[in-house]
């Protein structure tokens, strides 16, 4: 016991050390936050945030009827007028055009998805390669559109690229192939991304949300597998707000990995790997229960393995 | 006595929890025999696909090889039926074009092991690449493997000879961890882990068992293409992880393969890695369950290490060429 308490500070100071990168704030109030995928869900309730934060918004989405309800929703909330850019993500040259006319971004957040959950034997390959360009190759088209303008930005502050992922993005799930192959892409391209923009200031941060209350997941219960729904189903649920809140507080603070509630926090200790921990206290977190946490992630493997082959019995 | 007691205390715990993993690791263990199977192998005309037909035909398997090249498939088959008498079948297609894979596929006839080795890689800051070249890695990478997977699967599930299968990925230490300058190519290879995570669960029933491999920087002719454009960043800090040959690659491929294993690391940088990187997908072995247990802990902390490294040296890069 005496050995831990001696140990435990030494380790702190070491794990302070070294760190990287280092710790940074983010602040924004009076910046642009682009948000794309912002006419609802998530996005949208992004944007509320932000902009109650005192930031200046830019909307991104395909749906211009949908884009103008939700100007229209947050200036009868806040007085404050949105730019509105309708565009498809797949499209590089309409996003690049909607990018430059919004003009120099500090902090872009990359949010849309879709996500249409069936077992790859079932699933149409239409449905694949939606998923894939949309949620992968359209996260690399919008981000490579804003790159050389927030590399060039005045502004000295640092700046900020978020990510949404997904607990799907940590752990594949039954029906899940193509949007978790999508969403662990982002891990990888924002691991990349990270460190080819640090000396830019410029921060990543990839934001692991559980199933949220939007209109999108409504339409994704309808039609998921049956199995999916035993593995998955029984996370809590969260509202767009508090996912909102907690995304703007992570990329605030430059986390690179944001997770939600207990349950998001022990699946992102557990998918720690080597992605980078800008906090000391939490790299603490992260070495003390990564035993732990392998075993419980193993006990529900188990379970998950049991189910399968059980429903299969019957 | 009495400051040894604690430490005899401390000693079932370990034991305890190896009986607990013994108890619940699943899926089970499993063995995929490789002889007189049909083994199917993409971007098998060279580099590791190709060390891979040779090891597989040397141990008795039949083998088909899918690539584009249809002069360098008819190098490979000759290669083969040199060095081990045996002859391959060889389809010529581009993974990217799901009719023409579809097509092959059938052709060959039911598969025992479909190993997905095709890849692209293209090394390059993401400000500075064309999309054209994100494209083509994210296409022949990823949805060319879902486009193999897919045609592949309703044989497989109906094959006649009920002996396990195996459906073998090849990832790549790029997939454990996004390096400077492979945003798009380890976006490819992170996705296929995300794949094969829910397809194992998928196809446990089926008795196919999914297997990612996960190489380090190989001597191949596509790694040396690639070390000419690499970033002089990306090699400063690739360099960190030791080099392989294809032959020795393909040795624990089909090791890893054969024994059903889920990850598979090819050298001992790769099992540290791994063990960092373990996250949610299964363990069959209740060894290696308990070292992951075990190690988790501290290799975490050797990744912040080597996270640390690569900032400082990132910074230091940076610093030398503002100075210049």
């Amino acid at each position: 016991m005496l050995i831990f308490i001696i140990l435990a500070p030494i380790f702190l100071l070491l794990l302070y050390f070294i760190v990287q990168p280092q710790a940074v704030s983010i602040p924004i109030k009076g910046r642009h936050v682009f948000i794309t995928g912002g006419s609802s869900g998530i996005g949208l309730a992004l944007a509320h945030k932000a902009i109650s934060e005192g930031a200046r918004v830019s909307l991104l989405a395909r749906s211009l009827s949908k884009l103008e309800e939700a100007k229209k929703s947050l200036h009868l909330a806040y007085g404050v007028d949105v730019g509105i850019f309708a565009a498809d993500v797949r499209d590089y040259d309409a996003v690049k055009r909607a990018i430059v006319e919004a003009g120099p971004i500090d902090v872009l957040v990359v949010n849309q998805g879709i996500f249409v959950p069936q077992e790859l034997e079932k699933q149409d390959m239409d449905e694949v390669k939606l998923m894939i360009e949309v949620n992968l190759v359209g996260s690399f088209n919008v981000i490579k559109s804003a790159l050389p303008l927030m590399k060039g930005r005045k502004d000295s502050r640092p700046a900020s690229i978020a990510l949404m992922s997904s607990q799907a993005g940590q752990v594949g799930i039954y029906g899940y192939s193509a949007y978790s192959a999508s969403k662990f892409g982002l891990r990888g391209l924002a691991e990349a991304l990270q460190q080819e923009l640090i000396s830019d200031d410029i921060h990543i941060s990839v934001i692991y949300p559980p199933d949220t209350e939007t209109p999108g997941l409504e339409e994704e219960r309808k039609i998921r597998p049956k199995m999916t729904e035993m593995i998955a189903g029984s996370g809590s649920v969260l509202k767009a707000e508090e996912v909102a809140k907690k995304t703007l507080d992570g990329i605030k603070s430059g986390s690179f990995s944001i997770s939600f509630r207990m349950e998001g926090q022990m699946l992102t200790i557990a998918t720690a790997g080597a992605s980078p921990q800008r906090s000391f206290l939490i790299a603490f977190f992260e070495v003390l229960f990564a035993g732990i946490s392998r075993i419980v992630t193993l006990l529900f493997l188990s379970n998950v393995y049991r189910s399968i082959t059980k429903s299969h019995a019957i | 006595m009495v400051i040894l007691l604690p430490f005899l205390l401390l000693l079932p715990l370990p034991l305890l929890l190896l009986l607990l993993l013994y108890f619940i690791v699943r899926p089970r263990p499993v063995r995929i025999p490789i002889k007189n199977r049909h083994v199917f192998i993409t971007g098998g005309s060279s580099g590791i696909g190709l060390a891979l037909a040779h090891r597989a035909a040397s141990q008795g398997a039949r083998v088909s090889l899918l690539a584009r090249s249809l002069k360098k498939l008819e190098e490979a088959k000759e290669s083969i039926r040199l060095s081990s008498g045996s002859d391959v079948s060889i389809f010529s297609a581009d993974v990217r074009d799901y009719d023409v894979v579809e097509k092959a596929i059938r052709d060959a006839g039911p598969i025992d092991v479909l190993v997905v080795n095709q890849g692209v890689f293209v090394p390059r800051e993401l400000e500075k690449q064309g999309l054209d070249e994100v494209k083509f890695m994210l296409d022949v990478n990823l949805m060319g493997s879902f486009n193999v997977i897919k045609a592949a699967l309703p044989l497989m599930k109906q094959r006649i000879d009920r002996l396990p299968a195996s459906i073998a990925l090849i990832s790549s230490q790029a997939g454990q961890v996004g390096i400077y300058g492979y945003t798009a190519y380890s976006a490819s290879k992170f996705g296929l882990r995300g794949l094969a995570e829910a397809l194992q669960q998928e196809v446990i029933a089926d008795d196919i068992h999914v297997s990612v491999v996960f190489p380090p920087d190989t001597d191949t002719p596509g790694f040396e293409k690639e070390t000419e454009v690499r970033p002089e960043l990306t090699n400063i800090l690739a360099g960190s992880s030791s080099s392989m040959t294809a032959d020795n690659v393909a040795k624990k491929a089909l090791d890893g393969i054969q024994s059903g294993s889920f990850i598979v690391p090819c050298n001992f940088d790769g099992h540290m890695l791994a063990i960092a990187t373990a996250g949610l997908s299964p363990q069959r072995s209740f060894w290696m369950a308990f070292i992951e247990v075990s190690f988790a802990g501290v290799l975490r902390l050797v990744a912040l290490f080597f996270q640390w490294n690569w900032y400082r040296c990132i910074e230091h890069w940076h610093a030398k060429k503002k100075d210049t």
